[in-house]
């Protein structure tokens, strides 16, 4: 039969932002997947360059516009890390805290659109969406706004959080426990979801090793690393935290992951919010000149909701010299044609879900 | 760890053979002198990095490909060589990943310019 070639893109509503796929279909099997990228690129490496250190958060917070703090997190370690800064003790907490309730959200977003992309109509999503404005709440207590945070400072935060923080987030943590089992029951009860997510998609652990996948997707496949764990950084090497590791490696994986993530991250929060030392949280003010660097170059890993940024960072007195960031979304995305080839059409976005893809990651 | 380009190939794939079996990223830094392509692996099981650079002078910027080591390597190779002008050998020439740029310079280079500000103001159009 002869190989049919379909565009998908740069706008569909299935590929969550701008990219191109092109597909080689033999009758509804997929022969390969062609990812055009580039449509977002925005040169965020090349504009860095040219600005100050605390200049360029706000670049950094449209790399993952799902998870943005975290994102900034991996930047201005990367700075501290350079200049020879130590984070305050409170403020370590608090990011920890921080970065956890980020990824609650972040994931939340992943299933409801996942969801959204298996014909699930807006059940979920609109859970997901009514559930993530909720740790929205939290994070705009805490950071002081909802989408672009902006909130890590050298060596600390902007701002410290309020007395009644510790309440709402212990409440909130209350119900979204309660949610995710009703999420885990309505999603896995699903019969038609459970078919399309077990064994499409499938990727071995050698196979993901290979490919270079990163996060979520790499533990799926049973490999086990989680920069949380193998890095530690702030204090996660305090806290009783096991990486969720599956091994399946098929979409069903990649989304059990992140509901055990999940689970994990509720469990962070409240014992980070249970041993919060005192004293002093807050950061260099922005304005302050940076010193001059205590190492030319500077590296930072990341455990991300997607998974792991690798800044790598070549330090200047004033700015950076060069940043390389290695974004989860772009290589996750480079594995797509291994992932899809042979799989059904109606899959490929299945597939592509699973992948929880952000665009503004992979381009930068 | 600093190696010849020559060498790259071998030592990333001894590399693999004790361990490293995770290439994190493939990156370039133009530092005025010399171009240098970093590469850093991974061994997953104990958790260690490791960062290869590999130098080349600017205007003879080619390193060796590593896809047949590192099939993760496909798309940092062709990022790294369009935005810094750098040649894969090697592999074959493909279609550009990102979207093409009609700019003499590769864009992270130190030589790319900046257009200057409040430009095109005179132009008919």
């Amino acid at each position: 039969m002869p190989v049919t070639r379909i565009n998908i893109g740069p706008v569909h509503p299935s590929t969550h932002g701008v990219i191109r796929l092109e597909v080689d279909l033999d009758g509804d099997t997929i022969v390969d997947v062609e990812p055009h990228i580039g449509f977002l690129h925005r040169g965020v490496e090349k504009l860095v360059e040219t600005r100050m250190y605390m200049q360029c958060p706000p670049y950094m917070e449209k790399l993952d516009y799902v998870a943005p703090m975290a994102f900034n997190e991996a930047y201005v370690s990367a700075v501290e890390a350079a200049m020879g800064i130590e984070v305050k003790e409170r403020a370590q907490y608090l990011r920890t805290m921080l970065l956890e309730l980020q990824r609650i959200a972040s994931h939340l977003f992943g299933i409801g659109t996942l969801c959204n992309d298996l014909g699930q109509m807006f059940t979920v999503f609109m859970w997901a969406f009514k559930d993530r404005d909720i740790v929205l709440d939290l994070l705009q207590e805490a950071a002081g706004s909802r989408m672009f945070y902006v909130n890590m400072r050298l060596g600390g935060l902007n701002q410290d959080i309020g007395p009644e923080f510790h309440g709402h987030a212990m409440k909130v943590m209350d119900y979204m426990e309660r949610r995710i089992g009703e999420y885990e029951d309505y999603i896995e009860k699903n019969p038609i979801f459970m078919e399309r997510m077990r064994g499409v998609g499938v990727l071995s652990a050698e196979q993901a090793k290979n490919l270079g996948v990163t996060g979520p997707v790499l533990r799926a496949s049973g490999v086990n690393f989680d920069a949380r764990k193998n890095n530690p950084y702030y204090i996660y090497s305090k806290l009783n935290f096991n990486p969720k590791v599956l091994t399946s490696g098929d979409n069903f994986a990649r989304y059990k992951v992140k509901m055990l993530e999940m689970r994990e991250s509720i469990r962070i929060v409240r014992s980070v919010l249970e041993s919060l030392p005192g004293g002093d949280a807050l950061g260099m003010p922005v304005k302050l000149r940076s010193p001059n660097p205590a190492n030319r170059i500077a590296t930072s890993s990341r455990e991300l909701p997607r998974g792991e940024v690798f800044m790598y960072l070549v330090a200047d007195p004033q700015k950076p010299y060069r940043l390389s960031i290695r974004s989860p979304n772009f290589i996750n995305l480079a594995a797509l044609r291994h992932m899809s080839k042979g799989a059904r059409m109606a899959d490929l976005f299945a597939i592509m879900g699973s992948l929880d893809l952000v665009m503004g990651g992979v381009d930068r | 760890m600093k190696v010849e380009r020559e060498e790259l190939k071998g030592t990333i794939s001894e590399m693999k053979r004790k361990g490293y079996d995770y290439l994190v990223k493939i990156t370039a830094v133009d530092y005025a002198d010399k171009l240098e392509a970093v590469y850093v692996l991974r061994n997953i099981s104990e958790s260690k990095d490791e960062i290869i650079e590999v130098d080349m002078p600017a205007t003879d910027a080619w390193v060796p490909t590593i896809i047949d080591v590192h099939l993760s390597a496909d798309w940092y190779e062709r990022e790294m060589g369009e935005m810094f002008g750098i040649e894969i050998r090697g592999r074959r020439a493909g279609r550009l990943l990102l979207e093409k740029w009609d700019g003499v310079d590769p864009p992270l280079r130190k030589s790319f310019t900046w257009s200057a500000p409040y430009r095109n103001m005179d132009s008919p159009q």
